[in-house]
């Protein structure tokens, strides 16, 4: 297979099938990062919501 | 799915569980499935070797249209019953969607080059697809242009619905005009016109892909529930300030 002449087409689609699941990944990965530390931020500051501030 | 998770709280801890699973059985599928197009499915009598350059287009093809699909119900969900997770299920999918229809223009691309001697026809199949993609990127727009991401929620499903209509264009396109793209060949009537050794890997990667995308699905969901909860505190913390400071 890697004697074929259209090899280069081949290996660029997968490669880009490649970017696309990790650039999918690292988007769902470093959003959560960043808006976990944004909540537990903001928790920390004593901030609640009415509902949870019932609850306690 | 059961109405228990449509409580945010609940479906929070329901996709604590479901992502693990969804992804390692993705991952283990999807990399049988590209190993079985290697190594068991045969070359094709016409298009060689190249024929490979299908196990990663068609289930792209398939979850472009299949994402919309989610985004369209969830958005009937927002317009119909205002539900909050019907909103973030229909906004975190966009990108999803608009990331699967990228990979399949160009995974097609790379397989008309050697195939057809073009990288680009403007037939309808690709002209449609292409459409799609532009329609998930108006949504993506739309999506940042509006702070109250009820409101934004709201334009974005009326302009999801009528969208809408470009589906049944792409996946009839081939039978109602001449294209250079082929005809369907696995969803048909009368069965695939696809031999056996190729279906089984065809099929096996597109549900490996199908878990994975459930998976980024679920995981970009909780991203926006959190958001949804870092936009109320700072609110109400900008509230307590100004209380103070009054």
């Amino acid at each position: 297979m890697f004697d074929d002449p259209h090899i280069g087409f081949i290996l660029a689609a997968y490669l880009a099938g490649a970017f696309v699941f990790l650039g999918l990944l690292l988007w769902v990965i470093m959003d959560y990062n960043k808006q976990s530390r944004l909540l537990n931020a903001l928790e920390a500051s004593g901030t609640r919501r009415r509902s949870e501030s019932e609850q306690k | 799915m059961n109405l228990a998770f449509a409580n945010p709280g609940r479906f929070l801890a329901f996709i604590r569980i479901a992502i693990p699973w969804l992804t390692a059985c993705g991952a283990i599928l999807a990399l049988i499935g590209f190993y079985a197009a290697f190594a068991f499915a045969p070359a094709d009598y016409q298009q060689g070797e190249t024929v490979r350059i299908m196990y990663i287009h068609v289930p792209s093809a398939w979850l472009s249209t299949a994402c919309y699909g989610i985004m369209a119900l969830s958005s009937i969900g927002t317009l119909v019953w205002r539900h909050p997770l019907a909103d973030a299920s229909a906004k975190s999918i966009a990108p999803i969607g608009a990331a699967f229809t990228f990979l399949c223009l160009l995974t097609g691309s790379l397989w008309g080059k050697p195939m057809w001697g073009t990288w680009w026809v403007w037939d309808a199949r690709l002209t449609s697809v292409l459409v799609l993609f532009l329609i998930y990127c108006g949504i993506l727009a739309l999506w940042n242009a509006y702070e109250d991401p009820a409101r934004a929620g709201r334009a974005a499903a009326v302009m999801t619905l009528v969208g809408a209509i470009n589906l049944p264009i792409v996946k009839f396109s081939v039978d109602w005009w001449n294209t250079l793209h082929q005809p369907a060949s696995v969803f048909r009537m009368g069965g695939p016109t696809i031999d056996k050794s190729m279906l089984w890997s065809l099929l096996i990667v597109a549900v490996g892909m199908t878990l994975l995308m459930m998976a980024l699905h679920f995981a970009a969901m909780r991203n926006e529930i959190l958001r949804r909860r870092v936009r109320t505190l700072s609110i109400l913390a900008a509230n307590i300030d100004l209380k103070r400071n009054v």
